[in-house]
């Protein structure tokens, strides 16, 4: 376990480190200048939210399907992953926002609307962890609220494309051609950035969700030790012998 | 367990719930006034220029029943109580038919709160004529099904918690937009002379989706409120 998130962590601190090397060093937008740079942390960012709630779906269902809490552990790990990267995601598009569009928000932009709605939806989901301390009921109605939250997901990624607004239309993944990397609007030292960005968050997520789900664990294992130990043996109807002889009244 | 005999059940607890309604009348009392309330309340705090308000008055309509028709899915259900889910569990009442009568019942309150709001959002903000408008009533069955399917849920998941009444209504907000989004784009391409079908096939998906999801989540559901 140790020796994983050991190696973990080393491969993503190297990929953090070739990251900003290649996205220093990738040659600067012709419109945006170095402002464009800032999308070598936004864009990994908003890909690692959307994986962070893929998971989070499917470790729901896993969970319902299995009643295993190692889904559950890992379905609350990657919702906290993924508020963390859409906080990310929504403050670096909001700082390029400013420079670019002349604001830090735009009201016609839908995909920063739908991505702040869905940040808030997954808080939502977070303070019902909170609010619940039964492990099983908690698991079980986190696991519903992660499925149903996920209908959401479609929206925010393709409401640059169904609404014409001002946020850019995707670069990669294009409905209309599945074809992503093959695709030319982009500078090939540009892509190559990106994409080495991309793998190093990817391994940050990875280091952070090790870790944040061994702690999971070891807060179950302490939580159940206590239960155990606050366990009245012989039940609250039997109480403790009278050695003075004394009966209460 | 028959199709049939799913119906029945759904049939039976949408009928309860809405006899709980006519006796307590907290939609038609409480809720439609608060709603009436909210758009009269607008006008004075973003101003009463006329065009302005022919413009946004659809979308306040939208506005104003989403964030008060979740009122009306977590009202009062015959569902609620522990005791109730207990013996619901005794008979034998599958949980699915039991989320798709309080879904029916809400949708049913949910249209009737927007045929009040409706003539009164008309009076007090002089909408725009868009031409088309019978599809106006194709989208208001859309928006209270899809309302009532997130408010459903959201009662669902936060039953019996000491936050529900702050949780519930945070988790149905940003839930239910693309409902509000979808709905006022669909007035806003009527008025343009523009298609509709994408916002209509949008709130479709929107509401199998979570049907879909409704259903199938209701057992699990329902063993954590016992």
């Amino acid at each position: 376990m140790k020796r994983s998130l050991t190696t973990l962590s080393v491969l993503a601190l190297l990929g953090v480190g070739a990251g900003l090397y290649f996205g220093i060093t990738a040659p600067l937008d012709e419109f945006q200048g170095v402002f464009q740079k800032i999308m070598y942390v936004h864009v990994p960012s908003a890909w690692l939210a959307y994986l962070s709630f893929g998971v989070v779906l499917v470790a729901g269902i896993g969970y319902l399907a299995t009643k295993k809490h190692s889904w559950d552990r890992v379905a609350a790990s990657s919702a906290e992953m993924g508020v963390f990267f859409t906080g990310v995601a929504l403050i670096t598009g909001m700082l390029w926002g400013r420079p670019v569009w002349g604001a830090f928000w735009d009201w016609g932009d839908a995909r920063l609307v739908l991505t702040a709605l869905m940040f808030i939806v997954y808080l939502g989901y977070l303070a019902l962890r909170r609010s619940i301390s039964d492990p099983d009921t908690r698991a079980r109605r986190a696991a519903v609220l992660g499925i149903i939250a996920f209908v959401q997901i479609p929206l925010v990624h393709f409401s640059v494309t169904w609404w014409r607004t001002l946020h850019q239309a995707p670069t990669l993944l294009r409905p209309e051609t599945f074809e992503g990397m093959s695709s030319n609007t982009i500078d090939p030292a540009m892509l190559r950035a990106l994409m080495i960005n991309l793998g190093a968050f990817t391994l940050i997520y990875l280091s952070f969700m090790v870790t944040r789900v061994w702690i999971a664990q070891m807060t179950d294992e302490i939580e159940q030790r206590e239960a155990r130990e606050n366990l009245e043996i012989a039940g609250a109807g039997i109480t403790a012998p009278n050695l003075e002889g004394h009966a209460h009244a | 367990m028959s199709a049939r005999e799913f119906w029945r059940q759904a049939f039976e607890i949408m009928r309860k719930d809405l006899k709980i309604e006519g006796r307590a009348g907290e939609v038609l009392a409480i809720t439609v006034p608060f709603g009436a309330v909210a758009l009269l309340l607008l006008p004075l705090a973003i101003g009463t220029e006329k065009s302005m308000l022919s413009r946004i008055g659809p979308g306040m309509f939208f506005a104003v029943t989403l964030l008060f028709g979740m009122l009306v899915a977590f009202r009062q259900s015959a569902t609620e109580e522990p005791a109730q889910r207990e013996l619901l569990t005794l008979l034998g009442i599958d949980p699915a038919a039991t989320f798709v009568g309080r879904v029916i019942a809400s949708s049913l309150l949910l249209l009737g709160f927007e045929l009040v709001l409706t003539p009164l959002d008309i009076v007090l903000y002089n909408p725009d004529p868009v031409r088309g408008w019978g599809w106006l009533i194709v989208i208001l069955v859309l928006v209270a099904f899809g309302l009532s399917l997130v408010g459903t849920l959201a009662g669902g998941v936060t039953a019996g918690l000491r936050t529900k009444s702050t949780l519930a209504p945070l988790i149905v907000a940003p839930l239910a937009v693309p409902l509000l989004i979808a709905s006022s784009q669909v007035i806003e391409a009527l008025r343009l002379d523009r298609s509709i079908l994408n916002w209509i096939v949008l709130l479709i998906a929107m509401n199998l989706a979570l049907t879909v999801a409704g259903v199938l989540t209701a057992r699990p559901l329902e063993e954590t409120s016992r």
